[in-house]
């Protein structure tokens, strides 16, 4: 079945399913933060996300924006991390972008993740090749971009998306990180996967799986 | 008053370092709200903790806000967004203890917001001229930059007070260890309650002048025991200055065993 939205349901399911695959590869994801970090990006996006899909079923959102600004504010509160903000930032951008809506075609669903990317770029002030979870959301958007404008339909472009954030978070490995707590590291810093990159591929992943048609 | 903000992944780290800091002030410090952790016994920060922390201590003369590291500077700039205060905000690169402690002193003396950032700003040139009086460490060339954002403010309060009208005396420091922190940070408080603009040189060493109003400024003279100290002050209450900082001396700023 071709689909041409994203349902408020479909949201909170694609939310679950990323709190399941961060979950899932906790123990990988903070393997990937202590070569180049803090060891605990694992644990914190777990914690935020089960904070996130407690809340969500708490207080059932009515619409898109409520929903997604509810999100960004439980993981700033929650996670700790860089990654709350970060993340936080995403979500709480793309709830504004995103409106009071129910409903979210291909084009408002990308128009409202590139609302949160560009606040998770002003806020980390990273750019392309700095290793770190731009380096997947922004060619996964690009590709997200190109689907729907190719006359993609919702699961066609996500898959799209999440192959070209796989592409995207496997380029970080070799790279010298300039942001965040890997970038104290310097060189010694390439030759690992950044874990930003990692689990911000898991939301890509999350949303191709939720979708799939 | 400003308000001071203290942001940090450990709510040990920080009541620490205030504590630390508060030593240095009497009974009334400034108003200081800590947003450390991130709940449950989290290592970490919460952007909405800051806000709040923001929000309790403006008091319409401004916020300065001091963060260790990494995350806590990403929560401290999206605190921003989320604070309901109009005051100014400013999230300052001070280091986190030596500026804590030049901030609280100056804030509690009733300085401005830039007056206090830019104390705080300065709060390693003590540290870094001692290392490098010791042939220790260089200092960096980052921390030359801040060292050089302070020298300006000292240098101008020092040729602020250095009129032809100035009352001068000398005292010899009597108590054990000079003009360290603490007496260094009652000077600056007694003073902002005395309309003089005052300079301190250290007479035996020819260090200085610098300005009677500054923690750092008097630190970094690093005057010792049995040195002579000049004061000079102008302004209208100059005499009254300098006959207080005068019985201070004497009085070894309160540190002689009685």
């Amino acid at each position: 079945m071709s689909t041409s939205t994203i349902t408020l349901d479909q949201l909170i399911a694609w939310l679950s399913r990323f709190r399941d695959l961060v979950t899932e590869k906790q123990s990988y994801l903070t393997e990937l933060d202590s070569a180049i970090g803090d060891a605990d990006h694992g644990s914190n996006m777990t914690r935020g996300m089960s904070a996130v899909i407690e809340k969500v079923g708490a207080a059932p959102a009515t619409a898109a924006d409520e929903l997604l600004k509810s999100v960004g504010m439980t993981l700033v509160t929650s996670v700790g991390g860089a990654s709350g903000p970060l993340y936080g930032t995403l979500f709480l951008r793309m709830g504004v972008n995103a409106g009071p809506v129910t409903e979210l075609d291909g084009a408002a669903f990308g128009a409202a993740l590139r609302a949160g990317l560009d606040g998770v770029v002003a806020r980390g002030k990273a750019e392309a090749g700095d290793k770190t979870m731009f380096d997947a959301l922004s060619p996964a958007l690009d590709a997200w971009d190109a689907a729907v404008a190719g006359g993609a339909d919702i699961s066609a472009a996500a898959s799209a998306a999440f192959a070209a954030a796989e592409k995207g978070r496997d380029a970080t490995e070799p790279l010298v990180a300039r942001k965040g707590r890997a970038s104290y590291l310097g060189e010694r810093s390439a030759g690992h996967l950044d874990p930003g990159a990692t689990s911000s591929t898991l939301l890509l992943q999350a949303l191709a799986e939720t979708v799939a048609s | 008053m400003i308000g001071i903000v203290v942001v940090s992944h450990s709510p040990a780290l920080a009541r620490a370092a205030v504590d630390l800091a508060l030593e240095m002030v009497g009974e009334t410090p400034p108003p200081i709200a800590i947003a450390a952790g991130a709940g449950d016994g989290i290592i970490g920060t919460d952007a909405v903790k800051v806000a709040e922390a923001i929000d309790e201590v403006a008091s319409g003369e401004g916020v300065l806000v001091f963060m260790d590291l990494g995350s806590a500077v990403l929560s401290g700039t999206m605190a921003t967004e989320f604070m309901t205060t109009s005051d100014e905000v400013r999230l300052t690169d001070a280091p986190f203890v030596e500026g804590l402690i030049a901030a609280i002193v100056l804030a509690n003396a009733g300085a401005s917001l830039d007056e206090v950032d830019r104390e705080a700003r300065g709060a390693m040139g003590p540290k870094q001229s001692q290392l490098a009086d010791q042939g220790g460490a260089v200092p960096a060339a980052e921390s030359e930059d801040s060292a050089s954002d302070a020298a300006p403010a000292v240098a101008a309060a020092a040729s602020a007070a250095d009129g032809p009208a100035a009352l001068t005396a000398e005292a010899t420091l009597v108590n054990p260890d000079g003009l360290h922190s603490r007496p260094a940070a009652a000077i600056v408080q007694t003073l902002a309650g005395i309309d003089a603009k005052v300079t301190i040189r250290d007479v035996t060493t020819g260090k200085g002048p610098v300005g009677a109003n500054s923690l750092i400024g008097i630190m970094s003279l690093g005057a010792k025991k049995d040195e002579v100290v000049a004061f000079s002050a102008t302004g209208a209450a100059a005499q009254q200055a300098i006959d207080t900082l005068l019985e201070m001396t004497r009085d070894g700023f309160g540190e002689l065993a009685s």
